[in-house]
C-alpha cells in the first residue's frame, strides 16, 4: 500500500493531470453550460501538473514496478507537454467559438490526450508504450473530427482512424516478437542482456515493426500519407497541438527505447533510419513547396522535420538524444505559434487557408504578421532562433557520430526549405493586401503566441539552458 | 503420439481449415459463420497451453461480442445498400508476392529462432486468480491506464453519436 502511495506521489504530474480530467468529465455531465469554467479547470490543473513537474524532478528513478520514469527526463517530458496542452487551450477557446465547435468535452479530451503523452514518453514497459500511445491516438482520432459539420474534419477522422489502427497493429506485433526474444516486456530488463539479443533476428525483426509503429505517429516518409489531410481536415487548434505534442511524445519515446534502452549500434538498424531521415527531408521539403495552402503546407514541413529529428535518432548517442530532446521544444513552440496564426486568421467555413490570402497582412494586422514571420524563420532555422540551435545540435550530432553524409543531406534539405518558409513572409511584407475583411486578435491566442515567441527567443539566444540540462539527463 | 498431440492436431485442423473458408468463400455471411470455428480452434488451443482464462476471454470477446456485431452488420447494411454481398479477388499478383514475402519471412524467423521453452509443463492449475492478483500489484498501472483508454472512448463515442 504505501509502494502504491509512493509511486502516486512520484508519478505527481500524471497523477495530478488524471485526477483533473475526471473531475472535469463529472462537472460537464451535471452543469450543462458551464464552458468558462471549465476552462478555467484546465488551466489551473495544468498549473498544478507543471508545477508537480518542478517539484518532482530531482527525483529520479523508477516508479510501479519499473513502468514509469519519474525525475528528471520524466518531469521535464511532463512539463513540455503540459506546457503545449496549456498553450493548445489557449488558442482553442476564440478558434472553436467562431468555427462552432466548443463543446465542454474539448478540454478533459486535450488532457486525456496530455495523459497519454506523458505516459507514452516516460514509459519504460513497452505495455506502458502501447497503453499511453492508445490513450494519446484514441483522444487525438476525435479531435481531429471535431467539428462533426465540417466534411473535411470528418474525413480527417476517418482517415487518422484507419490508418491509426492499423499502425497500432504493427506496433503491437512488434512489442509481440520482443517479448518473445526476451521473455520480457520491460526495458530495463531487456537492456540488462542487450548483448545476448543483439544478434537475435527476431528481436531485430521486432524491432523493425516497433520503428513502424512509432514511425506512423511521427509522420516520418513512407508512414506519412495521413498527414496532409488529418493536418488539413481537423480543426487547427487540433493540427497544433497533435504537429507538436503528439510528434513530441513518438519522438520522446523513439528516443528513450532505441537509443537510451537499447543502445542500438547496430548498423543495419541505423542505416534503415538514416534512410528514413533522408526521404522524409527530401520528400517533406519538395512537395511542401508545391502547396497552396497553408495547413498542407505545415503538414508537409512536420514531414520534413521528423526527418531532421530522425538524423538524431542515427547518432544515437548522448549528444544525439540531447539534440532530438532539444529539437522537440524548439519544433513544439514554433510550430503551436505557427498553427495558431493560422487558426486566428482563418475565418468560418474553412476561408483564408490559402497561403494567397496572407498577402499584406504585415499591414492589416502587423503583430500577427511578425510573429508569423518569426514562427516562420524559427521553422526555416534562420538564427537566433530556437529552430536554428535545434537544426545546429542535430547536425552536431551526426557529423560527431560520422555520419557527415546524413548532415550535408539535412543543410541542402533546410536550404530548399527556406524557399516556402520566406515566401509566407514575402507575401505578408512585400504584396498589396487581399482582402479588407477585418482580424479579430483574441487576447487569450496572443498571450500564447506571445509566450510561444518569448520561448523560441529565449532558447535561440540561451541554447545552454536547455541543452546542458538534456545532456545530464542520461 | 499423445492424447493431448492428437486434440492439439484436431484444434490446429479447425482452426487453418475454417480460416481459409473464412478467405476463400465468396459469401460473407459464411465467412463470418466460419470465423466463429477459428475462434474456438483458437480456444482450444489456448487450453492445451493450460491458459483457461484467455481461453474463456477468447469466447467471450470474439464470439460472444465482435462476431455476434459482425453478422449482424452483414445482415442490416445488405439490405439497406441492396446488392450482392461478397468479397471477390483482386491484384492478385501484388498481393501474392507481399504474402509471400512476409511468409518467407515468418518462416525464417520461426525456425531461426532459439526461442525460450520451459522444461516439462508448468504445475499450474487455473490461472484466473494469478492474473487477477498481477493486475493489482505488478501491473496495476496499465490496468488503471486501461481504465482511463476505455473511458475516453465512452465519453469520445457519446460526443460523436449526440445530436446537438
Amino acid at each position: 500500500m504505501n509502494t502504491v502511495l509512493s509511486d502516486l506521489s512520484a508519478t505527481a504530474p500524471i497523477t495530478a493531470t488524471v485526477i483533473v480530467a475526471l473531475l472535469l468529465v463529472v462537472v460537464h455531465s451535471f452543469t450543462r453550460e458551464f464552458k468558462t469554467g471549465l476552462y478555467w479547470m484546465t488551466l489551473g490543473g495544468i498549473f498544478i501538473g507543471i508545477y508537480l513537474g518542478v517539484v518532482t524532478f530531482h527525483h529520479t528513478g523508477y516508479a510501479f514496478n519499473n513502468m514509469l520514469m519519474i525525475g528528471g527526463f520524466a518531469s521535464l517530458m511532463d512539463i513540455f507537454f503540459l506546457s503545449a496542452a496549456a498553450f493548445t487551450i489557449l488558442l482553442s477557446r476564440p478558434y472553436l467559438e467562431r468555427t462552432g465547435g466548443h463543446y465542454g468535452e474539448y478540454y478533459p479530451m486535450i488532457l486525456f490526450a496530455t495523459i497519454g503523452m506523458m505516459t507514452l514518453a516516460t514509459a519504460t514497459d513497452l505495455i506502458m508504450t502501447f497503453i499511453g500511445l492508445e490513450v494519446m491516438s484514441v483522444t487525438l482520432y476525435v479531435l481531429a473530427g471535431w467539428t462533426r459539420k465540417v466534411k473535411e474534419s470528418n474525413e480527417a477522422a476517418l482517415k487518422y482512424f484507419l490508418l491509426g489502427a492499423f499502425a497500432t497493429g504493427f506496433l503491437l506485433y512488434g512489442i509481440a516478437l520482443i517479448y518473445g526474444a526476451s521473455g520480457t516486456t520491460n526495458l530495463v530488463g531487456i537492456s540488462e542482456n542487450m548483448e545476448a539479443l543483439k544478434g537475435n533476428l527476431i528481436f531485430i525483426a521486432g524491432c523493425g515493426l516497433l520503428l513502424i509503429g512509432l514511425a506512423f505517429k511521427v509522420a516520418a516518409v513512407p508512414f506519412h500519407l495521413w498527414v496532409p489531410d488529418v493536418y488539413d481536415g481537423s480543426p487547427t487548434s487540433v493540427s497544433a497541438f497533435m504537429s507538436t505534442g503528439a510528434k513530441g511524445a513518438a519522438f520522446a519515446a523513439l528516443a528513450l527505447i532505441f537509443s537510451v534502452k537499447f543502445e542500438f549500434t547496430n548498423s543495419q538498424v541505423n542505416t534503415v533510419i538514416a534512410l528514413l531521415a533522408v526521404i522524409s527531408m527530401v520528400l517533406g521539403n519538395v512537395v511542401a513547396i508545391a502547396q497552396t495552402s497553408i495547413k498542407r503546407m505545415l503538414a508537409y514541413s512536420s514531414i520534413a522535420h521528423a526527418g531532421y529529428m530522425l538524423i538524431g535518432m542515427v547518432a544515437g548517442t548522448e549528444i544525439g538524444v540531447s539534440a532530438i530532446l532539444f529539437y522537440i521544444v524548439a519544433y513544439m513552440l514554433t510550430n503551436l505559434g505557427a498553427f495558431g496564426v493560422v487558426s486566428i486568421f482563418e475565418k468560418e467555413n474553412r476561408k483564408n487557408l490559402d497561403i494567397e490570402d496572407y498577402a499584406g497582412l504585415a499591414r492589416r494586422r502587423p503583430v500577427l504578421a511578425a510573429l508569423m514571420a518569426v514562427f516562420m524563420f524559427s521553422l526555416a532555422g534562420i538564427p537566433p532562433l530556437a529552430g536554428f540551435f535545434g537544426k545546429y545540435y542535430l547536425f552536431l550530432a551526426a557529423v560527431e557520430s560520422g555520419y557527415t553524409w546524413l548532415a550535408i543531406v539535412g543543410v541542402a534539405a533546410s536550404l530548399v526549405s527556406v524557399y516556402y518558409y520566406l515566401r509566407v513572409v514575402v507575401l505578408m511584407y512585400f504584396h498589396d493586401q487581399s482582402s479588407e475583411e477585418p482580424v479579430l486578435l483574441p487576447a487569450s491566442g496572443m498571450v500564447s503566441l506571445g509566450l510561444s515567441a518569448a520561448g523560441i527567443f529565449l532558447f535561440g539566444i540561451l541554447p545552454s539552458l536547455l541543452i546542458n540540462t538534456f545532456r545530464g539527463l542520461f | 503420439m499423445e492424447l493431448t498431440d492428437i486434440i492439439f492436431y484436431i484444434f490446429a485442423l479447425v482452426t487453418i481449415g475454417s480460416a481459409m473458408i473464412v478467405v476463400f468463400s465468396r459469401n460473407l455471411v459464411y465467412s463470418a459463420f466460419s470465423l466463429m470455428f477459428t475462434f474456438l480452434g483458437v480456444a482450444g488451443l489456448y487450453v492445451l497451453l493450460l491458459a483457461d482464462f484467455l481461453a474463456v476471454t477468447q469466447l467471450m470477446i470474439y464470439v460472444g461480442g465482435i462476431l455476434v456485431l459482425m453478422i449482424f452488420g452483414v445482415m442490416l447494411t445488405h439490405r439497406v445498400v441492396n446488392v450482392e454481398i461478397s468479397s471477390g479477388a483482386m491484384r492478385v499478383i501484388p498481393a501474392t508476392i507481399v504474402v509471400g514475402v512476409f511468409l518467407g519471412t515468418l518462416l525464417l524467423v520461426l525456425t531461426r529462432t532459439k526461442w525460450m521453452v520451459m522444461e516439462g509443463s508448468p504445475d499450474v492449475i487455473g490461472t484466473t486468480s494469478m492474473i487477477g492478483t498481477a493486475l493489482v500489484t505488478d501491473y496495476l498501472l496499465p490496468f488503471e491506464v486501461s481504465g482511463v483508454v476505455l473511458l475516453v472512448a465512452i465519453v469520445a463515442a457519446a460526443f460523436m453519436a449526440r445530436k446537438r
